[in-house]
């Protein structure tokens, strides 16, 4: 120090002659502190597989595939076709909706699904020397299968039909999920040692008992194929709409006339209808109710409306009949009720009858799961089986579940379902697999769209995934409808995400803190020597990362 | 060298901040300054000139973020009107204090109320003790140069500088001027070396509590270089004449080496005082005119050189009450120091943006010499009222009630 015993001893300005940093420890000041508290963005809370939607956003827009890849993985196995077939819950729950509309998080995963199709799937931990039998492989019995394997257990997958995928190769028209997709995807699991026994059936050469004996623990995920019945007169005239989507994947496969009708309005009753414009056909979809009750994701119904199916509302068909080559069917209109078990109102015959000529009728009225193979011992009370949130049974090694355990439900459901098995399979058998740290330290609030500070982002536009119009789409047949965003086009559209709840290193905090208290270390580091609890960074950081808590909660804990 | 343009004098102050390539430029509108800080945001977003521009919610905020960006080592600008200056007022001794070399652009407008946006200097010379430099621009060439020329001395001195430009009859008047060309400038005004800089590997604590045993070191260093900028203001306006063809300083004379009657006066009402001037020459009176450019620092050597035993008629567009117009108080404050004894008269006109116009300045000149004694502060153009001093013993008189209220 100066003595400043002459006026040129000192500074211009108002200075302090010694580091700041030594004598005025300001953070003494404080008696609130911000703390990084990730928690769960509205997306993610909306995802029935809790994918960590703006955590692998911030890994792709840092060019890091192999961090987003696995990130994603956690949580979904196969971003590839989710990526193409999912019903986009997370965007309904974007806090963007209310803005441009959400980020186009559909678009993305396939995006991160294809820019990451050439890598292997992650490690499996060290081998537990536990063998798991997953009879069924659609999306419920492929994601247990990877958690499994990759929890270090040797597992088999049975399938009866002659190819893997279930429901994702069978069920799912080539023009949404092409078999080609699948083909990778287990062809991916078989790299990573999964092993696939096709064309055996439960109940067949399967036997759930000898399953019990031979492996540690069973999954049994066989989905909902059957057909239900409608019970009307000359129902034998109909065709199972599922069976069509089946056979719908052999090209040169052709309707049996032109003037097609479909009974349902589900996704089996959209996909057929979809299906056999593609083939050339008319399709004309009977339902009972009307649009506003439709189960089908709606998506699906704006498509075929734009395909040119045509749509018969509160119409139920009452009998079939041959009269030539033709099929007449009487149907009745129907007028809408109160509301029944499932909210929806009820339809109620008004007496009215008309008669309506077509090639060909199929039913789609929904599908439900054979319990054939199952012993009465599975099954509870109302004679369905008895299962438990993660798919626990009556048995100790068996597990259920997919579509067998929720009825017909969506492809990220049974992922989900898959994954949660697994963990609880583990929890049985032992053995699992490396969970990063933020897991464990991600808070389990969601973070709303009050929450979050707009201002930061520019208003912008909702980027998309090229996609066919519908005379194209026709045009195409079978071939998928959808494209894969460009590059720029994904960052551009990664930038729209508000990465609600999760700290993607965007530096806000620091360019703000009035105090130079943040200090950067690959992300923001609160410096308490010096932070005086000003709120200041908790008020601008845009995703709401970062919050204030009193320090008398801190000294708690 | 430069290219003639048609310009407002509010878009000569945008591109003089332009032409000095401000960094930093935050402002809050208010008319009659709006247009200068609108060019000004156009040029930053089109990327014609390469700077932040900060927008605030007050005139105190403006100037608390250019004397932020200037403490981190920018360039920085801004400009403001009447009640906006004042709003600035606590802010501007921040400034001195922090010797950040901001240059402001003030457009002088009557303070309210009654509200009021035409010109008059008393927002301008009401900041006169803050400790920034001051120059009044007459035309639109010099609200332009003024900002250029302020940077420079202002970058020297580590002290912030305002431009003043009369409402309207400049701010909003076309006039020809030559835009200079960027290089010239550049070799006019070199980039900003701050002082220092905010730097997180340099810890320091700046602005903060400074006890009775060094705070008046610091401030006497604050005035020291204000006693430099006077020295520097002369050299640096007379290089700007050398770089960039108009020359430049404290004090700008006209027909004053034979003048027996002197006209003092500032900003752009100087025009007509000269015509007056001219013509009054032409009636055999040897009139001349001094025009002040420089208020801070305050050129007491020319004031007194040229002023020295002269009758002189200061015009005031403004007023501090219970005293003088601030110029004839200014420039009798100059003559008390040793010079010849000096008569002065002191005439306050123009209040609130009402005309100047060249038969008001030849009335005066006529007041002028019909007066044989200084007389402290003279009205004129009051209503109904002769050429005089106020009146200190009249009534105050109370509303009289409405005729009508209703509707």
């Amino acid at each position: 120090m100066p003595d400043l015993s002459h006026v040129d001893d000192y500074p211009e300005i108002p200075v302090s002659l010694r580091s700041s940093r030594g004598v005025l420890r300001t953070g003494d000041w404080r008696n609130m502190r911000p703390v990084l508290a990730e928690r769960v963005s509205a997306c993610t809370h909306e995802c029935p597989a809790s994918v960590p939607i703006p955590r692998y956003f911030h890994h792709l827009a840092a060019g890091r595939l192999e961090e987003a890849f696995a990130t994603f993985t956690l949580r979904n196995p196969f971003p590839r076709i989710t990526g193409r077939v999912c019903p986009r819950t997370c965007e309904a729950g974007c806090n963007r909706v209310d803005r441009e509309g959400p980020v186009s998080i559909r678009d993305l995963e396939r995006y991160l699904g294809e820019a990451t199709a050439g890598l292997p799937h992650l490690p499996s931990a060290e081998a537990t020397g536990s063998k798991v039998a997953v009879v069924g492989s659609g999306p419920a019995g492929l994601s247990a299968a990877y958690y499994l394997r990759r929890s270090g257990h040797e597992v088999v997958v049975f399938e009866s039909q002659p190819e893997a995928g279930g429901m994702l190769r069978y069920g799912i028209p080539e023009y949404r999920l092409p078999s080609a997709v699948v083909d990778d995807e287990i062809a991916r699991l078989q790299a990573m040692g999964i092993r696939f026994r096709t064309g055996v059936a439960l109940g067949g050469d399967l036997d759930l008992g000898n399953l019990e004996d031979e492996y540690d623990a069973v999954f049994v995920a066989t989905g909902a194929w059957l057909g239900r019945s409608m019970g009307v007169e000359g129902e034998s005239l109909m065709e199972s709409g599922l069976d069509f989507l089946v056979a719908s994947h052999d090209a040169g496969v052709r309707p049996p006339g032109r003037r097609c009708a479909v009974v349902g309005g589900g996704n089996t009753a959209l996909d057929v209808a979809r299906t056999l414009r593609r083939l050339g056909a008319e399709a004309t979809v009977l339902y009972r109710r009307t649009p506003d009750e439709m189960p089908a994701i709606g998506e699906e119904y704006r498509a075929a409306v734009e395909e040119g199916v045509a749509f018969e509302f509160l119409t139920l068909p009452r009998a079939l009949r041959k009269d030539g080559a033709d099929l007449v069917v009487t149907l009745e209109t129907m007028r809408l009720g109160d509301p029944d078990d499932s909210g929806r109102r009820r339809p109620e015959p008004t007496g009215d009858d008309r008669e309506a000529r077509f090639d060909a009728v199929y039913s789609a009225i929904g599908e439900t799961a054979s319990l054939e193979p199952f012993p009465d011992a599975l099954k509870g009370g109302d004679g369905w089986l008895a299962v438990g949130p993660s798919g626990e049974t009556k048995a100790d090694r068996v597990f259920v579940g997919g579509d067998l355990a929720t009825g017909p439900a969506t492809v990220v459901e049974a992922i989900a379902w898959g994954r949660r098995t697994a963990e609880a399979v583990n929890e049985r058998i032992g053995g699992g697999y490396e969970v990063p740290d933020w897991v464990a330290e991600q808070g389990d609030g969601v973070v709303g769209p009050t929450d979050i500070n707009p201002a930061t982002f520019p208003d912008t536009d909702p980027h998309h995934a090229p996609h066919l119009d519908a005379a194209a789409r026709l045009a195409a047949g079978m071939g998928e409808e959808a494209g894969t965003m460009t590059d720029a086009e994904a960052l551009a559209e990664i930038e729209r995400c508000y990465s609600c709840g999760y700290c993607n290193e965007c530096g806000t905090c620091f360019v703000f803190c009035p105090d130079v208290a943040i200090r950067w270390e690959d992300g923001p580091v609160f410096d308490y020597t010096f932070c005086k609890g000003c709120d200041i960074c908790t008020t601008e950081c845009p995703g709401h990362v970062i919050l204030t808590v009193k320090e008398e909660e801190v000294a708690r804990g | 060298m430069g290219e003639r343009h048609l310009l407002t004098g509010n878009h000569a102050a945008s591109y003089g901040a332009k032409l000095s390539r401000a960094e930093v430029i935050s402002a809050y509108p208010i008319t009659p300054q709006t247009t200068i800080v609108e060019l000004l945001s156009e040029m930053v977003a089109s990327g014609e000139l390469d700077a932040r521009y900060i927008t605030v919610e007050s005139e105190h905020s403006a100037m608390a973020a250019v004397i932020g960006a200037s403490a981190a080592g920018c360039r920085t600008y801004t400009a403001t009107s009447g009640q906006g200056l004042a709003l600035m007022h606590e802010m501007l001794h921040w400034a001195v204090g922090a010797r950040t070399p901001v240059v402001l652009t003030n457009v002088t407008r009557a303070m309210a109320p009654g509200w009021s946006i035409w010109s008059e200097q008393t927002d301008f010379l009401s900041q006169r003790d803050v400790g920034w430099m001051m120059l009044f621009a007459e035309t639109v060439q010099e609200a332009q140069d003024f900002v250029v020329w302020m940077y420079r001395v202002a970058e020297q001195v580590f002290l912030p500088g305002m431009v003043a430009m009369d409402a309207f009859i400049l701010s909003h008047t076309s006039e020809p001027l030559i835009v200079h060309d960027q290089a010239a400038v550049d070799a006019y005004l070199p980039p900003f070396d701050p002082l220092y800089t905010l730097d997180p590997a340099e810890p320091r604590a700046y602005g903060g509590l400074v006890n009775r045993d060094h705070y008046f070191e610091i401030r006497y260093k604050a005035f020291e270089a204000m006693e430099r900028a006077g020295r520097l203001l002369v050299e640096a306006g007379e290089e700007f004449g050398e770089a960039l063809g108009h020359r430049y300083g404290p004090v700008d004379p006209f027909m004053m080496d034979d003048a027996e009657i002197v006209f003092v006066s500032a900003g752009a009402m100087t025009s007509n005082v000269r015509y007056a001037v001219t013509l009054l020459r032409e009636r055999g009176i040897k009139a001349g005119l001094l025009r002040l450019v420089a208020f801070r620092p305050f050129p007491f050597e020319e004031v007194r050189r040229l002023l020295e035993g002269r009758k002189v008629a200061v015009l005031d567009r403004n007023m501090s009450s219970g005293h003088s117009g601030i110029f004839a108080e200014e420039i009798r404050s100059a003559l008390s120091m040793g010079a010849a004894p000096t008569e002065v008269y002191g005439y306050v006109l123009g209040i609130g943006g009402r005309d100047i116009r060249v038969e008001t300045v030849l009335d005066v000149a006529d007041d002028l010499m019909s007066r044989d004694e200084p007389a402290r502060t003279l009205y004129v153009g009051v209503k109904g009222l002769p050429i005089g001093p106020a009146r200190a013993d009249r009534e105050i008189a109370r509303l009289a009630p409405l005729e009508e209220v209703s509707p």
